[in-house]
């Protein structure tokens, strides 16, 4: 089982190489960078071309770790007991007609191999991290009302996500692997947008990059990234002009404060090159 | 194993490594996940690497241990190039072999030094392309004692498909030297100091009513009702940011403190900045031009479980900060300045627990500082870190210090 990406998916070989060790490993793998850099997009390609199943959790900061994994629907069981079943075909006394899976617990119970993806890790609090820590170190949790492990039948692979909204904790990132994606370089960039417009004018596509790099380098409070990029293009090449340094048509595609709006046209990033 | 020395290696450039990671590095390696160099480049990053800002100090201990390069801390173009020992090693070597003047330091444009450093780095870098066989110096310094390889380990290895770049490829660029702990605030690195102030505790009331837990506690009761309150998930908590804005040195970090603070905002209950100039008397201000005056009185009446960060070099006249009237700039004498400021500067810290002063001036020079004396003096009032990354990793966690 090697995973070598997609027709539809930049992969940089670097982090394919990652990718494949951490399977390996059978380690979590988590994936911090910037806005942009196809964190979450790299488990959808996983789970596209291993042909494995994804289970996705998207985190919030209300999360608490245990509705990842299930979830007892306490009313309707409530309800059956006063009312009836009927024809549900559910059973009062059977706690398992009344379980609602979460994410983790439909990936440890499935038969076949998963991809179970966590994103943005970072949004839940610390001590929900620790929680889902062994859970995941384990492969298994136990639930609570019928003192009852539910064990992965497979591993998992494991796919974390961070956008580093604060920092995680010492034995989280200690279990994990863990992997910095840079910002795409320029010749990176160019496979990226190759694969999203495959005819784009040369000449466009070279002043665009241009302007792109250097915006990004003048320390707006949100600079461009993958996205924006992509989303200017479609509209320059929609329209078909070619941009150029001085007047940039539809900057508001690429800045999207009005702060770096409005220091955009009086001449450049203003808090711009400290260092 | 032969590996040992390169884990020792590690540790020494200050990446943590634990028991355990080795013990899985070499499983993973007896699983052949490594066959080359640059495979074992990125599986011993994987293993070891565990937060972004110790990936520079990783790529160095591997440059140095397996490409016998050793990569100042520095990036190149900063001229604190000249304040490490592998600049002064190699200037060293240069003049005894005749290819700089004696006093090269004082006789030559520091650019043009800094230049032929670098040029000499991607010489030694130079060496080691291109081929398949490579031979490491085991450690020995590369600068001077040239093809010196005694003690190296040798590994052969196939270059990878798919068109991998080579490790050595992937060090020079120094991706990540923005990153490290070390080096200072600028816009690069940003984020990665705004993660740090996040993780800011709350310290608000329990006032929010924890329903499930109610449910539980009552029901055990038999019924009797129990309320059980929980503290909101949010940061409550005020901050106070106390900001030098005297001299034209202070000016970049006034710019970057306040983008960072602006940032977090959302996650204060209430946030405050004031200007000071120099270091404080009767007054703060309200505004970066020093007109609009808070008396340091109103200030000490918060609530003691603000947290208070002040930015400053800390560096001045003795004068200025030990003796009653010893302001300099007209806009701080008044009637009521018949205090020294170092005890205003103590009430302050009495009155607030937490409390930091961050000092743009590397740690490594406060004791050479032109303002050491009042370096030294301040320091001994407040907890004082430097306006590294880990300067503001420690502030935090000094500041959520119970």
């Amino acid at each position: 089982m090697e995973f070598l990406g997609t027709e539809r998916y930049y992969l940089d070989p670097e982090l394919g190489a990652i990718v494949n060790m951490a399977i390996a490993m059978e380690k979590p793998l988590l994936l911090t960078g910037e806005a942009g850099t196809g964190k979450t997009q790299l488990a959808f390609e996983i789970s596209r071309s291993l042909e494995l199943p994804i289970e996705t959790l998207r985190c919030k900061s209300t999360i608490k770790g245990e509705e990842a994994c299930y979830v007892q629907d306490t009313v309707l069981r409530l309800n059956d007991a006063r009312f009836g079943t009927s024809e549900t075909g559910r059973e009062v006394n059977n706690f398992f007609d009344y379980v609602i899976w979460g994410p983790i617990g439909r990936a440890f119970r499935a038969d076949e191999r998963v991809v179970l993806l966590i994103d943005e890790i970072d949004k839940t609090e610390s001590d929900v991290q620790d929680n889902l820590l062994d859970v995941l170190e384990d492969c298994e949790f136990t639930i609570r009302e019928v003192n009852q492990v539910i064990r992965a039948k497979t591993r998992p692979v494991i796919i974390l996500t961070s956008n580093a909204k604060r920092e995680l904790s010492d034995p989280f990132l200690r279990r994990c692997y863990c992997h910095h994606i840079a910002f795409p370089t320029p010749e990176q960039m160019r496979e990226i947008v190759n694969l999203h417009f495959p005819d784009l004018d040369r000449g466009l596509l070279d002043a665009a990059l241009g302007i792109f790099y250097e915006l990004r380098g003048r320390g707006y409070e949100k600079p461009p990234a993958t996205s924006e990029l992509l989303n200017w293009l479609g509209a320059l090449n929609h329209a078909r002009v070619t941009p150029d340094r001085l007047n940039i048509p539809y900057v508001g595609t690429l800045l999207k404060r009005t702060e770096d709006i409005l220091s955009y046209r009086n001449g450049g990033g203003k808090r711009a090159r400290v260092n | 194993m032969f590996l040992d020395g390169f884990i020792l290696r590690l540790r020494e450039y200050g990446v943590p490594v634990s028991m355990t990671d080795a013990v899985d590095f070499y499983k993973g390696m007896e699983r052949g996940l490594a066959p080359d160099l640059d495979s074992l480049f990125l599986f011993a990053r994987l293993s070891f690497v565990r937060r972004v800002e110790h990936m520079d100090a990783y790529e160095r201990a591997f440059a140095f241990h397996f490409y016998g390069l050793d990569l100042p801390r520095v990036a190149e173009g900063d001229p604190e190039l000249f304040n490490t020992p592998q600049f002064r090693e190699w200037l060293k070597e240069a003049v005894r072999k005749g290819e700089l003047p004696p006093h090269a330091l004082w006789t030559l444009p520091p650019d043009e030094l800094m230049k032929r450093f670098w040029d000499t780095v991607r010489k030694q870098a130079e060496a080691h392309h291109g081929g398949s066989r490579w031979v490491g110096t085991g450690g020995n310094s590369p600068f001077g004692h040239s093809g010196n390889a005694s003690g190296g380990v040798r590994v052969f290895g196939e270059h990878r498909e798919g068109g991998r770049r080579s490790a050595l490829k992937v060090i020079e660029d120094r991706r990540y030297i923005e990153y490290s702990d070390d080096t200072s605030l600028k816009s690069a690195n940003l984020s990665q100091a705004l993660a740090s102030l996040k993780s800011l505790k709350p310290s608000g009331p329990r006032d929010e009513l924890d329903l499930d837990a109610t449910i539980y506690q009552s029901a055990r009761n038999g019924g009797e009702i129990d309320l059980v309150f929980r503290r909101a998930m949010l940061d409550k908590i005020e901050v106070v940011l106390l900001i030098d804005n005297g001299g034209t040195s202070m000016l970049p970090h006034v710019a970057l403190t306040r983008l960072l603070f602006a940032k977090v905002r959302d996650r204060f209950k209430r946030h405050d900045t004031y200007f000071f100039h120099n270091t404080i008397y009767g007054s703060v201000y309200k505004d970066a031009r020093r007109f609009e005056a808070i008396p340091t009185a109103r200030l000490l009446q918060r609530s003691p479980e603000t947290r208070l960060l002040i930015l400053g070099d800390a560096s001045m006249a003795p004068e200025e900060l030990l003796y009653p009237g010893g302001a300099i700039a007209w806009d701080a004498w008044g009637a009521e300045d018949k205090e020294s400021s170092l005890r205003r500067l103590e009430k302050l810290r009495d009155r607030f627990r937490h409390a930091v002063w961050l000092n743009p001036i590397p740690k490594e020079a406060w004791r050479e500082a032109y303002g050491r004396t009042t370096i030294k003096k301040i320091g001994e009032v407040f907890r004082m870190e430097d306006l590294t990354l880990g300067g503001i990793k420690r502030a935090v966690e000094h500041l959520n210090r119970k």
